[in-house]
């Protein structure tokens, strides 16, 4: 359902993706690890559609579609999600009505009416206690206020009730405490179905003892370096990036 | 550019000259008159060499040839209402219009009514108190309206009186380049309650050059609204004063959406110990639109607080100016004085000026100000795109949220809700019934 061919990115004239081929088919679940610096993030915001990265070349299709034409509202409503690194405060925009207008805007894409109201509640009540999310928090603004593993759960819940068809977790774990990250990572494994994709960004093999993948992708300076199944994980929580840090400028700066 | 033309010619005096004799009115307001037009005379047309008047270009006004207003119909259509009970005043070019206007029975001692007659029928609550008010003895403006003010509402509760129905009063401008001048006296005195909605709103072009004194004594609470809807060819220059007693709350929301030249002069003097004061403000300005509030706040006595909370959301080529005064007296000890300006541009042609002033001469208070300006966080935009908001959607929603959290402070229901409407359409967003922003 995911198809990234030959990716080249630029941000501000310097090329940090440096040529990415993945496939992602319904009902996998993939992983990309990688020290600090290598992409990650990058590769999430191109495909969620943050302006200021450049794509010089490849493409990314979404079920055969082009996603790089598309802007990322359009994305979001063909089924795309991403969870962020850095979820933004909103104040003044309650968590409850964002949500709806969120919904709303999907059903409206996809030529649906506005979603009935009592239908929408049993919803969000439903998918709140997935996550384990108290209801004070659909009152208040878009995370403001939220501590960093609230933030991260109030991903998770948003995406269990949009219901995409593809997730791209974004360092879902940075920050969690292991309580923490067993909620987050029940939230994802209770969404997995054989329609669902999901792309899992971490720095950490942690998350993937909850949520295990069935491939794992080493990203390291802008390139997959290796790719294997969820033992490729265990290895690099024993062996760290170092054996594929051999770019002299990372290593430099790594020992400065 | 002043306008200096000798007196004995000058068409303002002769103006003055003729609309004095014309009035019935006891020789104190008349003499009120003659002093406030030879203070305006002193006082001169403002220009931009005053500091005072630095940002405001009043060229555009020069350049007309404002008269006196004339009687005039208006389409009870477009007069603003509240939904409930109200008493409510309605004056057309400064004139008031009884047809149009509701007052239900009041309390014992209690009065609204029409200013002008009001100077008649109860001088002695008029005479020692209009033009008392201290703040804005500089003001141009507010020396013009005490000259030529011809009608206004006047508002006295007498000690502990409540009532709890707001008094809406409406003043609408029919343009043909009337200069009006309305006036409102509200006096609450000690440990009165009132709810008062200012609204301005017109047709064509015009001056409004209103003035509102507001006096409160001791333990007296105001909830006072002004909503600013001129026409977008009209100039409002307007002026509030308020004095407050001890332990007295007073809370004033400005909102100020109409006009293509709008600035309000707004002094306030905390005048004994253990007052409140919150001043709220906002502006939404587009196209060539200014919007301006000048702002003093004055602590004279000890465990005063207050708060000024304004914000701008400005569009197009619209500006706006923030000029806001904190002035603590020596001896206003325990002063708790608070200001903040922020403003939105949402275009890059937009202005926003903001000039915080502290004058503290205690050395027991805590004062703070805090200024911001900027465009649309696009970290929030993008946040709202990636979940399937469409952009324009997006961002109407973060301007919503910007100029919802002055909303939120009026406890005034109807109001509230007139006004969110207002701010909805401004921003062509569908809000969900019953689920605005917090």
């Amino acid at each position: 359902m995911l198809e990234i061919r030959n990716l080249h990115v630029t941000v501000e004239d310097r090329e940090i993706l440096k040529g990415i081929d993945l496939t992602i088919h319904p009902g996998e679940t993939h992983a990309i690890m990688g020290p600090n610096g290598s992409g990650k993030s990058t590769l999430a915001n191109v495909i969620a559609g943050r302006e200021g990265y450049t794509v010089t070349e490849g493409e990314i299709r979404f079920d055969g579609k082009n996603l790089l034409d598309m802007d990322p509202e359009t994305r979001a409503c063909e089924g795309l999600f991403l969870a962020f690194q850095y979820p933004v405060e909103i104040p003044g925009v309650a968590n409850l009505y964002f949500l709806k207008a969120a919904v709303n805007a999907i059903r409206k894409y996809r030529g649906e009416p506005p979603v009935d109201a009592m239908d929408f509640w049993d919803l969000v009540h439903e998918r709140m206690e997935l996550v384990k999310m108290d209801e004070s928090m659909l009152k208040r603004s878009v995370n403001e206020g939220f501590s960093g593993g609230e933030k991260k759960r109030n991903e998770v819940f948003q995406m269990a009730v949009l219901q995409p068809r593809f997730a791209v977790l974004d360092e879902t774990d940075s920050g969690l405490d292991i309580d923490a990250l067993k909620v987050v990572a029940d939230g994802v494994n209770a969404l997995r179905s054989p329609e669902r994709g999901f792309l899992v960004i971490t720095h950490y093999q942690r998350l993937l003892d909850y949520i295990v993948p069935g491939q794992v992708h080493v990203l390291v300076n802008g390139k997959i370096a290796r790719s294997g199944g969820k033992e490729l994980a265990l290895e690099l929580e024993e062996q760290g990036y170092a054996l594929y840090n051999e770019e002299p400028g990372r290593a430099r700066r790594a020992a400065a | 550019m002043t306008a200096a033309a000798p007196l004995f010619s000058d068409p303002r005096r002769q103006r003055f000259t003729e609309f004095v004799a014309n009035r019935r009115e006891p020789d104190a307001i008349i003499r009120l008159r003659r002093e406030a037009f030879d203070r305006f005379e002193t006082l001169g047309w403002p220009t931009r060499q005053q500091e005072a008047w630095r940002l405001t270009d009043l060229s555009a006004l020069q350049s007309i040839t404002f008269q006196q207003p004339a009687d005039a119909l208006v389409d009870v259509e477009t007069l603003p209402t509240l939904d409930g009970p109200t008493h409510r005043l309605v004056f057309v070019n400064g004139r008031f219009a009884p047809g149009l206007s509701r007052l239900p029975e009041l309390p014992d001692g209690a009065l609204i009514t029409s200013l002008g007659q009001a100077v008649t029928t109860h001088p002695e609550r008029i005479e020692p108190y209009l033009d008392r008010l201290p703040g804005l003895e500089q003001h141009p403006f507010a020396a013009l309206n005490t000259a030529f003010w011809e009608d206004g509402a006047f508002v006295h509760l007498p000690r502990g009186t409540v009532i709890k129905e707001p008094v809406h009063l409406v003043f609408y401008a029919a343009g043909g380049d009337a200069n009006v001048h309305p006036r409102l006296l509200l006096m609450l005195e000690d440990g009165a309650h009132a709810t008062v909605v200012v609204e301005y709103r017109g047709q064509g072009r015009y001056l409004n050059a209103p003035l509102a004194e507001l006096a409160l004594g001791s333990g007296a609470a105001l909830h006072y609204h002004q909503l600013q809807e001129e026409s977008p060819q009209a100039f409002h220059l307007g002026a509030v004063q308020v004095r407050q007693g001890r332990d007295s709350e007073a809370n004033l929301h400005l909102v100020s959406v109409g006009g293509q030249l709008a600035r309000v002069d707004l002094a306030v003097l905390l005048d004994g110990e253990g007052t409140r004061c919150a001043l709220n403000g906002l502006t939404l300005a587009r196209e060539q639109q200014y919007g301006d509030y000048h702002v003093r706040v004055e602590h004279a006595r000890p465990h005063g607080t207050s708060e000024q909370r304004f914000k701008s959301v400005l569009d197009g080529k619209a500006r706006s100016v923030f000029d806001g005064m904190i002035h603590v007296r020596p001896g206003a000890q325990k002063t708790d004085a608070r200001q903040t300006s922020r403003n939105l541009l949402l275009s890059k042609q937009a202005q926003a000026h903001s000039n915080p002033r502290l004058e503290i001469l205690a050395d027991d208070v805590k004062c703070g100000h805090g200024s911001s300006t900027g465009f649309l966080d696009p970290d929030a935009e993008f946040y709202l795109r990636a979940r399937g908001i469409p952009a324009t959607q997006a961002r109407a929603l973060l301007v919503h949220a910007f100029a919802n959290d002055h909303l939120n402070q009026i406890r005034l229901t109807p109001l509230r809700e007139r006004l969110a409407r207002l701010l909805a359409a401004r921003l062509a967003l569908d809000l969900v019934e019953g689920e605005s922003t917090p």
